[in-house]
């Protein structure tokens, strides 16, 4: 039975589960349908082929999908002129719908924000599955007013670094994690994001991200004279009688923020637990802030709900707790984006 | 659905409501003779930092950086009233600013 006494060689014990649930959410893409507005077209370039389509990374960013965006352009669409006087510091990216598509949002949440403003509005439910979302790029004149940032690799990974340090804040109250980060491991951060590679965002970040260890009763059951053979409690970390200080259930607050359709978008704290001790669930928190569309359960009499909470492109189910969520599908900054999608009348 | 888009009508009423900023130097960056302002909680960050840009009278492209609590940079669309309610302290919503990079 040594199984049991096989733990990650780490400090930070990670379960098979919570790596699985990380790496879905890692792993997860979308589809991006990008034209150039035709309007903004060098003379000369190929009209049938100024459409570009690519399964980007939820995790990643807009301005991380340009270089291979320039390199189409300038190998198929642009000729030798155009291409040499474009300039990618002054690109930007237009929803279909006329709106500024935000630098510094996660490329999953644009899309997730997507589907839902589609919930309120009148186009049939079913054409959504999957379909592209489609974008227009400009090539010139970035309104820096309503895009908020300069539009740069650069000033995008500022924010991401901006974003890590406040859900660091949220959960313990100072962002000594964050900082006690070397420079070259923040920027291993942001390169496993450029790179979309799963360990070396994760070799860092598991430093800040709170782990869900098992809790002592999912231990070996006591009794069961086989555990004596294995580590002595003293030397694992997660199983002795101190609290895990690392643990999910024990950050002051879950860095959660809720997206509703065409905004606004609202942030609060929200305890792992409650005060009656319990797992805070996904479920309470949505009726606590949102009592029109998510009725509380005991209302009486029971209402249904209006809507759904889409998380990571997935409907979650409202008994999720938050401490969970904030461990396993938080995005790569380290907030678990909850966009609220309208149900329809059935 | 009408019910639902009612519901979301209601939710996106901006708060009137005012909450207490007050901004703080950081290391050589002039100190404001008045440093405590309500500001309507519904306007964005990037609203404050335009208005502490009129305040010290900076020029556009004149270097300034903004912190919450000496700790992080908040996203410049993000609203006053999300960062009141998580990070405000006895009441005011500290704002740290700076003509360097602090804690970037």
């Amino acid at each position: 039975m040594t199984t049991y006494a096989r733990h990650s060689p780490s400090a930070f014990s990670t379960t098979a589960s919570t790596t699985l649930f990380r790496r879905l959410t890692w792993e997860g893409t979308v589809p991006l349908e990008i034209r150039v507005d035709s309007k903004e077209l060098p003379a000369n370039s190929d009209r049938g082929l100024e459409c570009y389509y690519v399964q980007a990374p939820r995790v990643s960013y807009l301005p991380l999908v340009v270089p291979e965006l320039k390199r189409f352009l300038m190998d198929v669409v642009f000729d030798e002129a155009a291409a040499r006087v474009v300039k990618e510091e002054d690109w930007w990216f237009e929803g279909e719908d006329g709106t500024t598509l935000k630098w510094h949002w996660p490329i999953g949440l644009i899309y997730d924000n997507y589907t839902i403003t589609s919930s309120v509005r009148s186009t049939p439910s079913s054409s959504q599955t999957a379909a592209p979302l489609r974008l227009v790029l400009h090539l010139a004149s970035p309104p820096t007013d309503r895009l908020l940032l300069s539009p740069s690799a650069e000033s995008c990974k500022q924010a991401f670094m901006g974003q890590m340090k406040e859900a660091d804040f949220i959960r313990w109250g100072n962002t000594k994690r964050m900082t006690g980060l070397r420079k070259a491991e923040q920027d291993g951060l942001w390169e496993g994001i450029r790179e979309h590679n799963f360990d070396e965002y994760w070799r860092v970040a598991s430093k800040v991200t709170p782990t869900t260890a098992p809790t002592r009763s999912q231990s070996p059951p006591p009794g069961n004279s086989t555990s004596l053979h294995t580590r002595p409690p003293s030397a694992d970390p997660n199983t002795g009688s101190a609290p895990d200080r690392d643990g999910a259930y024990n950050v002051r607050s879950v860095p959660v923020r809720i997206y509703l359709p065409e905004g606004p978008v609202l942030q609060d704290l929200v305890p792992p637990n409650l005060d009656d001790g319990l797992p805070h669930t996904l479920g309470s928190f949505l009726s606590t802030h949102l009592p029109l569309l998510f009725p509380p359960s005991s209302s009486d009499p029971p209402f249904q709900d209006l809507a759904y909470p889409l998380i990571q492109g997935v409907v979650a189910p409202l008994d999720a707790e938050v401490a969970w969520l904030g461990a396993c599908m938080a995005g790569a900054d380290g907030w678990v984006n909850v966009c609220i999608g309208l149900l329809r009348d059935r | 659905m009408q019910e639902a888009l009612d519901a979301l009508e209601s939710y996106k009423k901006k708060d009137p409501a005012k909450v207490v900023v007050r901004f703080k130097a950081v290391g050589n960056a002039p100190i404001m003779r008045q440093n405590l302002y309500k500001i309507t909680a519904s306007n964005r960050f990037q609203a404050v930092i335009q208005f502490l840009r009129k305040e010290l009278g900076w020029k556009a492209g004149d270097p300034l950086f903004t912190y919450i609590n000496l700790a992080f940079a908040p996203a410049p669309d993000d609203t006053v009233a999300n960062l009141y309610k998580s990070f405000a302290t006895e009441g005011h919503l500290i704002v740290n600013y700076s003509t360097t990079a602090a804690w970037g």
